[in-house]
């Protein structure tokens, strides 16, 4: 274990004078500074950190292992801790599935110092959310246990393949564990199989914690309130840069047909579907479905792994949604709204520029106000002034 | 209905290909661009109508270029109204005045160069979105905005932009902004992607003189009076993928981990990324050591 020199902790450091902030303007009053304080917010809603030309893991497979402990009923965050987490996992899970289509999650709670996996890891993010709301009703009992849950978390990840990305993303809110062996053995377990731990804590900085995420290569952070525990949970959502040591390989998947039939067609024939077998609710006989082209068993929704063939199935806008992490989008440049001197109109909204500042993309040269450069790198991924130039997609 | 809780912006994208225009007005003279326009403007003006609080745009697409027909920045700097003669009202008046003008500024100043019988509709469609998110910035708390675009569509499809219009679907269906497509001519598969995605409705048109009558039927009423109207069936959507090396659609393919391109043959090198993939090789069945006793 290489020993880096250890940040500075906040208490060793200067006093920063956060009041001298704030200025007040000849008549006494702060408008102009709280405008730029709202614009600065505006602008840091994406932080844009370009990976360059880095390549990413876009198969993720990622275990949350969410903290059930006493320490959750603490009110600290609004109404309680553990409700807080959970509809921010919510909102988490389908951010996840919407940047990561063809990624999987699953869920682990711990407490009582044991673990148990509230959901497998799966692809179809309502099956998690239905479980999520309703482990809002759970009691918060006991110790956590980090080797428990890693351990749990373990089992699942080490017989992927190789080309996937393995992640574990911890959201710890205690500030002891308890655990049944040495941890840090665990932790070169975890190195070897090359799993990926991030911690997100609640309370406060556990050495434990930073050990496990220095040596496995993931990030730790603690929260300072709820907003910031939305956009620490946010960060996890881009594709990590995928380790040097991943293989790369083909992968064979299937795109299936969806068949819609009506009652009137002659060779429609009602039949179930094999992700509703194993459920208790509704096994209901349906006309229509996507039949996996190897096996033909019928499945309603993608993105599904056939439980009859093993082949993965996708739909063609599954693997495009993931299409703009590979060909990221430059930022555009900002320059103050008095310097410019053409028409003050903004090329894609049509809207009067007013803002303080003004963007320009490098590329075609177009002027964009702040709330479209905002949705352009946010949503869209692509910059209208280019498309009118370029032919290639 | 509670006019003034909810606005209602319809932001129509009309395809004016001069080429296929021009051959659409030799094959069939009763139907050409005027009378294309003619019937929009019934639709614009039959949406200003509907209530007070909505909101239209046009923009027109021109090969791969858009162009905003209304509102056009030359308004908001003139500002002038003209005072209708037979009593029109008068936002409807402006608004068909502006728009024939824009498009005749549009037709003046169009060089009709190359070839290109395929229109790109991405970026038009872009720019409406923009649109419409700074007109949402412009409401008042408390009103429900609901959104979608209209596309005509007349020329033929391109695969050269798919990235892009796919990107746009996506940001579409995120805002939660429906995009109804209608159809002149040929069918677009891209186009009954995005309906299907975001939830709006594809229509082919069958006879195209009688295109004012399709559109104040099927494409005037908002996403919640839909569920109310009997309508054209959802058409079925191909969702196969092309493979990259042959653009054939296929059904099971192979898709590199690295870049998520697609292709129909095992491959060693990714064509796109150009990694070098490990091939699996078959699994060598252990054979038992058997112990060789040492003679002693």
């Amino acid at each position: 274990m290489d020993e880096e020199p250890e940040r500075a902790k906040r208490w060793e450091g200067g006093y920063e004078r956060t009041w001298e902030v704030l200025k007040e303007d000849e008549s006494g009053s702060l408008k102009a500074t709280v405008d730029d304080i709202l614009f600065q917010a505006k602008r840091k809603r994406y932080m844009f950190e370009g990976h360059g030309q880095v390549r990413l893991g876009m198969m993720r497979h990622l275990f949350v292992i969410i903290d059930s402990s006493r320490s959750m009923e603490d009110q600290d965050l609004k109404p309680n801790r553990l409700t807080s987490t959970l509809k921010l996992m919510e909102f988490f899970v389908e951010e996840y599935f919407d940047q990561n289509p063809i990624s999987q999650i699953g869920i682990i709670t711990t407490k009582n110092k044991r673990a148990e996996k509230l959901t497998d890891l799966a692809g179809n993010p309502k099956k998690h959310i239905a479980a999520l709301k309703k482990a809002v009703d759970g009691t918060c009992v006991g110790e956590p246990s980090l080797y428990n849950s890693l351990n749990v978390a373990m089992q699942t990840l080490k017989h992927m393949p190789a080309h996937t990305s393995k992640e574990i993303l911890v959201i710890f809110s205690s500030l002891t564990t308890c655990d049944p062996a040495n941890i840090y053995e665990l932790i070169k377990t975890l190195n070897a199989l090359k799993i990926r731990v991030s911690v997100i804590g609640l309370s406060a900085e556990v050495r434990v914690c930073t050990i496990l995420t220095r040596e496995t290569g993931g990030s730790y952070n603690v929260i300072l309130d709820e907003s910031h525990f939305k956009e620490l949970l946010m960060l996890h959502v881009k594709p990590p840069p995928a380790s040097s040591s991943s293989e790369c390989s083909l992968i064979r998947m299937g795109f299936p047909q969806h068949v819609i039939a009506s009652i009137s067609d002659q060779d429609a024939k009602p039949s179930f579907s094999m992700s509703h077998l194993d459920s208790t609710s509704e096994p209901g006989l349906t006309l229509g479905g996507y039949f996996c082209p190897q096996c033909r068993a019928k499945y309603t929704e993608l993105p599904v792994e056939c439980k009859v063939c093993g082949l993965t199935l996708v739909s063609a806008p599954h693997l495009a949604r993931s299409f703009h992490h590979l060909f990221p989008l430059e930022a555009f440049q900002e320059t103050p709204l008095e310097e410019y001197e053409g028409e003050r109109f903004c090329e894609a909204c049509q809207g009067e520029l007013k803002d303080k500042s003004i963007f320009t993309c490098q590329a075609c040269k177009k002027v964009f106000c702040v709330e479209c450069d905002l949705f352009i790198h946010d949503t869209l991924h692509c910059c209208p002034g280019c498309m009118q130039t370029d032919r290639t997609s | 209905m509670f006019a003034d809780d909810e606005i209602n912006i319809l932001v129509i994208v009309l395809d004016v290909n001069p080429i296929w225009w021009g051959q659409q007005a030799q094959r069939e003279p009763q139907f050409t661009l005027s009378t294309c326009l003619d019937s929009l403007m019934v639709l614009a003006n039959a949406h200003l109508v509907m209530s007070r609080t909505n909101k239209l745009a046009v923009i027109a697409n021109l090969y791969q270029k858009s162009h905003f027909l209304y509102p056009s920045k030359q308004w908001k700097s003139g500002d002038e109204i003209s005072t209708s003669s037979d009593g029109k009202y008068e936002l409807l008046s402006v608004t068909n005045d502006l728009f024939a003008e824009e498009i005749r500024n549009l037709m003046d100043r169009t060089e009709v160069s190359g070839s290109h019988t395929d229109s790109l509709l991405a970026v038009s469609i872009a720019k409406a979105l923009c649109c419409i998110l700074n007109l949402w910035f412009m409401q008042i708390a408390g009103q429900d905005v609901k959104s979608r675009i209209l596309v005509i569509k007349a020329a033929e499809d391109s695969t050269l932009q798919y990235m892009n219009f796919m990107n746009v679907i996506f940001a579409a269906q995120k805002k939660n902004i429906l995009i109804d497509a209608c159809v002149l001519d040929a069918d677009s598969g891209l186009l009954q992607q995005a309906c299907d995605i975001t939830g709006g409705l594809y229509l082919k048109i069958p006879q195209k003189i009688a295109l004012a009558q399709y559109l104040l039927w099927v494409f005037l009423p908002d996403a919640e009076q839909r569920s109310q109207l009997l309508l054209p069936p959802p058409v079925h959507v191909d969702y196969r993928a092309a493979c990259f090396c042959h653009r054939n659609l296929i059904e099971i393919g192979y898709v590199c981990s690295v870049c998520l391109s697609i292709f129909c043959n095992f491959s060693p090198i990714c064509t796109t990324c150009e990694t070098a993939f490990k091939m699996p090789l078959p699994q060598m069945a252990k054979t038992k050591k058997k112990k060789v006793k040492t003679a002693n």
